[in-house]
């Protein structure tokens, strides 16, 4: 009874505490990030995020996100493909630089990337002739983020298929299925939800990078601001209603993001419990 | 043992030195097999003795570091899997757990581009010849151990193999329902006249379903022969003491009758070597029986099966229920028909010296 008592009260007190937590450091700046956007009206908050910079900040954000959701998807899976489905020397190696960019500090990954392709590199005489511009424009911020969205998608496939083990994709060769076909048939329906889930993922980080973007970026208005940076430049500006107003955008889109990571955590579950 | 006795029969599997290293290790030590077509042949061996690694060399999932693979008189060494006309089930069965029983039955058939009629025709039929009629629709985790594993029979039999190659088929199911499929599956193999090879470690197993038993030991080959031949004719001290209920005894010499055959030997008996008399009982073996104490008395259902104390030395024994009761603690006659010796790799088959002098005092 004494012992009951004392877990209620604890379980009280932590559920509470983690409420007023959430309340705290989530809940509270969302309203207050919302309440900025329109504190001088509504006419005012359409004027913000219809300015042409703040759209062509979210085109870029939106294509450097595609971007990257696309080649780490492609490079997910093959690496996650080929880390579990065959021996071979140095697979160690590859997946333990598959992880090498969450470990780096974004701001080191951006100065990577300048340091490679910048004037400085012996790259930069052959970029030049071909007219190929990467650093302070698109390509360089979509490089970024792909390198810091690297291993979003292989990451959350591994594991699944190192579960799945070989055995039913030798079944299907040995019965003259071809690699795309077992691909298709056999691989790709047991990932399904757990690449949509790192696709998600890589989706929300790539909306959100931020450090190697910015040393990438160049701060072009116009031309190569994300909306991240781009609402670090309002905000520097003290243009607080035009800075809340384009965050409110990126909260939006995180929201959806976020919607659909539930929708399909829950999906995924359902499929695990039909397994067993 | 039902046999298709063709002797002169050349083989329709054959492995011909076959090596095979994984890293280090040498999971294949010269692996030597020939295997007549239409028989039903078991690989025998302890986990780790290099079964599967040998089902998988047949079935093209592996290579051999060195030695050629037979199968119908073509070397198959650089022929893929699909194209060697190998059915396989797998231990874990390997059913695809995202398509209905039909879509894995009818997989290998799709992709060998058979039109819909012909391959919807083939799948009813492997339904009902698997009892599985109904079930179609199931996925995978919906289905009992034993339906799975007659799924995967029916999918590795669907785009009718030569060969058809089951790594530890009935591992995974729970004893009762192992016994029927045993004996379902040895039915169905010779039904179909499918030449067969599968894996397991449970020599009851193997003795009661296979023709012949390849028995392997740390990667090789020990001896390859009938059940029978096994049993009665073990080459090795390794089948000698795998086949079978074997004992080990060390100082053989000290029963009557028998020598010791030089130093550092050891002997192995076997219950059914062990004739048991009550005191009064023993007529055949009068003289040459010894006495020995019952140690204790097992029912085993068909059978009793009795631990002798004799010269100091614990063997084994077994006797019908329909014999007269015997209790621990009493003195009885043993006769010790003959024992397996072992001299380092070799087998000597020592029988009870007295056999022919009293055969002729009957
Ligand atoms: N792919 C592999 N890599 C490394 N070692 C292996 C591999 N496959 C099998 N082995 C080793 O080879 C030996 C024989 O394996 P296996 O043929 O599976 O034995 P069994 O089927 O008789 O239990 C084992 O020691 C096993 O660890
Ligand atoms: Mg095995």
């Amino acid at each position: 009874m004494q012992m009951n008592r004392e877990n209620a009260f604890i379980k009280w007190t932590l559920i509470v505490g983690c409420e007023l937590f959430l309340a705290l450091f989530l809940i509270l700046p969302l309203v207050f990030i919302i309440q900025t956007a329109f504190a001088q009206g509504l006419a005012t908050y359409c004027n913000s995020i219809t300015d042409q910079y703040a759209v062509k900040a979210a085109w870029l954000t939106v294509k450097a996100t595609l971007w990257a959701v696309g080649v780490n998807t492609l490079f997910g899976l093959s690496a996650a493909w080929c880390i579990t489905k065959f021996a071979f020397r140095g697979k160690k190696i590859i997946s333990t630089f598959i992880d090498l960019p969450v470990t780096v500090s974004p701001i080191i990954a951006g100065l990577i990337y300048v340091l490679t392709f910048g004037r400085q590199s012996f790259l930069f005489p052959l970029l030049d002739k071909y007219d190929i511009e990467i650093i302070f424009a698109t390509p360089g911020i979509i490089l970024a983020t792909i390198f810091v969205t690297f291993p979003f998608i292989s990451r959350e496939l591994i594991p699944v298929l190192t579960a799945q083990g070989v055995d039913e994709e030798e079944a299907a060769s040995l019965m003259g299925a071809r690699t795309w076909t077992i691909f298709r048939k056999v691989t790709l329906p047991h990932i399904k939800w757990a690449l949509l889930y790192g696709v998600v993922l890589c989706t929300a980080r790539a909306m959100g990078e931020f450090g190697a973007v910015s040393v990438l970026s160049g701060h072009l208005r116009g031309k190569t601001n994300t909306l991240p940076l781009y609402i670090e430049l309002l905000y520097q500006g003290y243009d607080f209603t035009g800075a809340f107003a384009a965050s409110s955008i990126l909260v939006l889109l995180t929201i959806i993001i976020l919607i659909l990571r539930v929708w399909l955590e829950g999906r995924g579950n359902k499929r695990m419990e039909l397994r067993h | 043992m039902s046999g298709h006795n063709n002797v002169s029969e050349k083989a329709y599997v054959e492995l011909r030195g076959v090596n095979k290293h994984f890293g280090d290790f040498q999971a294949l030590k010269d692996i030597n097999i020939s295997i007549s077509r239409g028989r039903l042949i078991a690989a025998l061996g302890s986990s780790g003795s290099g079964k599967t690694t040998i089902l998988r060399m047949i079935a093209g999932l592996e290579t051999p570091d060195s030695g050629e693979i037979v199968i119908d008189g073509k070397v198959v060494n650089d022929i893929p899997g699909s194209d060697r006309g190998v059915g396989f089930v797998f231990q874990s069965y390997a059913l695809f757990r995202y398509m209905t029983v039909y879509d894995n039955i009818a997989f290998g058939l799709r992709v060998k581009k058979w039109d819909v009629a012909t391959i919807n025709q083939r799948v009813k039929e492997l339904l009902n010849l698997i009892n599985c009629e109904g079930l179609e629709g199931r996925y995978p985790s919906q289905l009992s151990g034993g339906q799975r594993q007659r799924v995967a029979f029916a999918r590795a039999l669907a785009p009718n193999p030569q060969l058809l190659l089951l790594d530890e088929p009935f591992a995974a199911i729970d004893a009762k329902v192992r016994l029927e499929l045993r004996a379902w599956l040895r039915k169905m193999i010779t039904q179909l006249g499918i030449t067969s090879i599968f894996v397991t470690h449970d020599q009851d197993e193997a003795i009661e379903v296979a023709d012949e038993i390849i028995v392997t030991n740390k990667g090789r080959v020990e001896q390859t022969g009938t059940p029978r031949e096994l049993y009665v004719n073990p080459k090795t001290p390794f089948v000698a003491s795998f086949i079978g209920n074997a004992h080990p005894v060390e100082n053989y010499d000290q029963f009557q009758f028998f020598d010791r055959l030089g130093e550092g030997t050891r002997a192995i008996i076997r219950p059914e070597f062990v004739s048991v008399f009550k005191k009064g009982e023993n007529k055949q073996f009068v003289k040459s029986a010894e006495e020995g104490v019952v140690e204790d008395v097992i029912f085993r259902g068909s059978s009793l099966e009795l631990k002798l104390r004799l010269h100091g030395v614990t063997i084994p024994a077994t006797r019908s229920v329909n014999d007269s009761i015997i209790e621990i603690g009493e003195t009885v006659d043993v006769f010790i028909h003959r024992l397996i010796v072992v001299d380092g790799e070799k087998i000597i088959v020592q029988h009870n010296k007295s056999l022919k002098k009293e055969s002729v005092v009957i």
